[in-house]
């Protein structure tokens, strides 16, 4: 019962911060039909920007942390700007290298930056790092920190887009960008906003991370593939489906490497991915759809 | 009035509008007819700017619109409702609705403007939080129609709206035509349905080898069997 509360707890929480890296994938999915390669390497350098602002300019964490989501929404900007804009016209597979691009890119000017110094980064907990038992279960303060904060972000993402101007757009714009373009909405305008809202997410995601583990410049692509494969399990372009998908790998993780072996966390969520996808190609809560050109 | 002058349109090579004029007078409705592939919607689609034209004129209302951005010819005040409706499925009835104003933001007239949709069209207000992908083809087309509305323009283009209606339901599609034209809406109407083009439009124009062959009053179009043979194929 312990063990087991511990797991699904850590789990949950792992799960959580993969759901976010999978909401800023289907995000940019959805509305551009893009995944975007770079979108780990914008968490990992977004963690590393907290990491500037809170550790070496002294902030408080409550303000690094919008600071960074700031930032990462701006890297998104950008990416879209580089990467996407000026090939929207060109094959999948030109804008799909150009986001690998901006993947290296990044990973080189945080080595630069950030490494050197020591290939690891750590950032303080925010709270204390004991332990503390509430009845049965064991809860260790840091993780509810975080699944809080995963949640929190969740809410405010998913008010945005349900419910403001913009996040309307967003949804119409994936929905039907030539009926969206019909009534006047600016559909690269929205393209832009939609690679700076997932870059802002996943940014949100790496520093509610960082006091859990260190930061080192190769972080991205493990981040990516966790989310990628939590979004693919959700059905690639379905909102709740990335949180779902994110929080079962996360819990299957934690499972498989509290049950059977350490070395089964890697695998174990990949295994569920195949048998899912065999059972349900789709993913979890996609439907299919036929694109239209 | 809009007027089209001398309008070219190419996809790559495949030229499909060779040299198109003809004219819209304000608060008129003009049928544009022709066979299936003779170019009706790439001339609504140049109209509203998702195809630029290679060369030619546009103007409305006295301003050249040819090759501006789709959101600038709204703001103008030209709207599409697209063939095949083009609804935002995953969407309910009133959010579709409201982004038909996507251009404006004078709020109590967007507000004022909806609940004279859900007016115009009741079965729409009942279904105000259904996903708009639920609704049967005729109420999308309200959708289509009332989301186009919302945009405030002058004057619509309609691609095909009776097409894939249940046949009961065709004349109310001729109501709402006409309705609108009678709000003082200027209409460029394509279709498909003769007997529809004829009972709402005065004038029609025959698009035909890229070019306008034909033009005259709509009503005698249903009695003209040479005209109905040679340029529509039936
Ligand atoms: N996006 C496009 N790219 C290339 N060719 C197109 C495109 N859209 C339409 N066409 C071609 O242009 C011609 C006219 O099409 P369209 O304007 O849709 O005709 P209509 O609406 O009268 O049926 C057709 O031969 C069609 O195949
Ligand atoms: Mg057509």
């Amino acid at each position: 019962m312990l063990l087991l509360s511990y797991l699904l707890l850590s789990g949950v929480t792992t799960g959580a911060l993969y759901a976010l890296v999978a909401l800023g994938i289907v995000v940019v999915n959805k509305a551009t039909g893009v995944i975007n390669f770079a979108h780990g390497e914008l968490f990992m350098f977004s963690g590393f920007v907290a990491w500037s602002l809170h550790v070496g300019a002294g902030l408080a964490y409550p303000i690094a942390l919008p600071l960074a989501v700031a930032a990462g929404f701006a890297l998104g900007v950008a990416t879209d700007r580089i990467a996407f804009r000026p090939l929207m016209k060109a094959d999948v597979i030109s804008l799909v290298l150009a986001t690998v691009g901006i993947a290296f890119v990044l990973r080189g000017v945080a080595r630069v930056i950030w490494g050197g110094k020591a290939d690891y980064l750590a950032f303080p907990p925010i709270t204390s790092p004991e332990p503390v038992m509430l009845g049965e279960i064991m809860v260790i303060p840091q993780q509810l920190a975080v699944l809080g904060g995963a949640i929190v972000v969740m809410l405010i993402f998913a008010a945005f887009f349900r419910l403001t101007r913009a996040g309307k757009m967003m949804q119409a714009t994936a929905d039907n960008a030539k009926a969206a373009t019909l009534v006047g909405i600016r559909t690269e305008r929205i393209y832009t906003l939609s690679f700076g809202t997932g870059a802002a997410i996943a940014a949100a995601a790496a520093v509610l991370m960082a006091p859990l583990t260190l930061l080192y410049p190769d972080m991205g692509f493990a981040f990516f593939i966790k989310g990628f494969a939590a979004a693919v399990l959700g059905g690639l372009t379905s909102l709740p489906g990335a949180v779902l998908g994110g929080l079962t790998i996360g819990v299957i993780e934690a499972l498989a490497g509290g049950y059977i072996h350490s070395s089964f966390i890697e695998v174990s969520a990949f295994v569920v991915i195949m048998i899912v996808l065999i059972v349900r190609p789709t993913g979890l809560l996609g439907v299919s759809r036929v694109r239209r050109v | 009035m809009l007027a089209i002058r001398h309008l070219k349109v190419a996809y790559g090579i495949t030229e499909v509008l060779r040299d198109v004029s003809f004219e819209v007078p304000q608060g008129r409705i003009v049928a544009l007819l022709g066979g299936n592939g003779s170019g009706k919607t790439t001339v609504l689609n140049t109209l509203t700017g998702l195809v630029k034209p290679v060369s030619g004129s546009i103007t409305f209302e006295g301003k050249e619109c040819a090759g501006l951005a789709p959101d600038a010819i709204v703001r103008a005040g030209i709207c599409q409702v697209p063939q095949g409706r083009e609804v935002w499925p995953g969407m309910t009835v009133h959010d579709n609705l409201e982004l038909g104003a996507a251009t404006r933001r004078d709020w109590p007239g967007i507000r004022s403007d909806l609940a004279e949709i859900y007016a115009m069209f009741p079965k729409l207000a009942d279904r105000k939080k259904r996903y708009a992908g639920s609704l049967s083809g005729g109420e999308q087309q309200m959708v289509a129609i009332g989301r186009a509305l919302m945009a405030r323009p002058r004057c619509l283009l309609m691609d095909e709206p009776s097409a894939g209606l249940a046949p009961a339901i065709v004349g109310d599609m001729v109501d709402t035509i006409l309705a609108l034209n009678r709000r003082g809406l200027t209409i460029l109407l394509v279709e498909q349905n003769i007997g529809v083009a004829a009972a709402v439009a005065e004038f029609a124009h025959i698009l035909q080898g890229g070019e306008i062959a034909f033009s005259g009053p709509a009503a005698g179009l249903v009695d003209n069997p040479a005209v109905l043979r040679s340029y529509l194929g039936r």
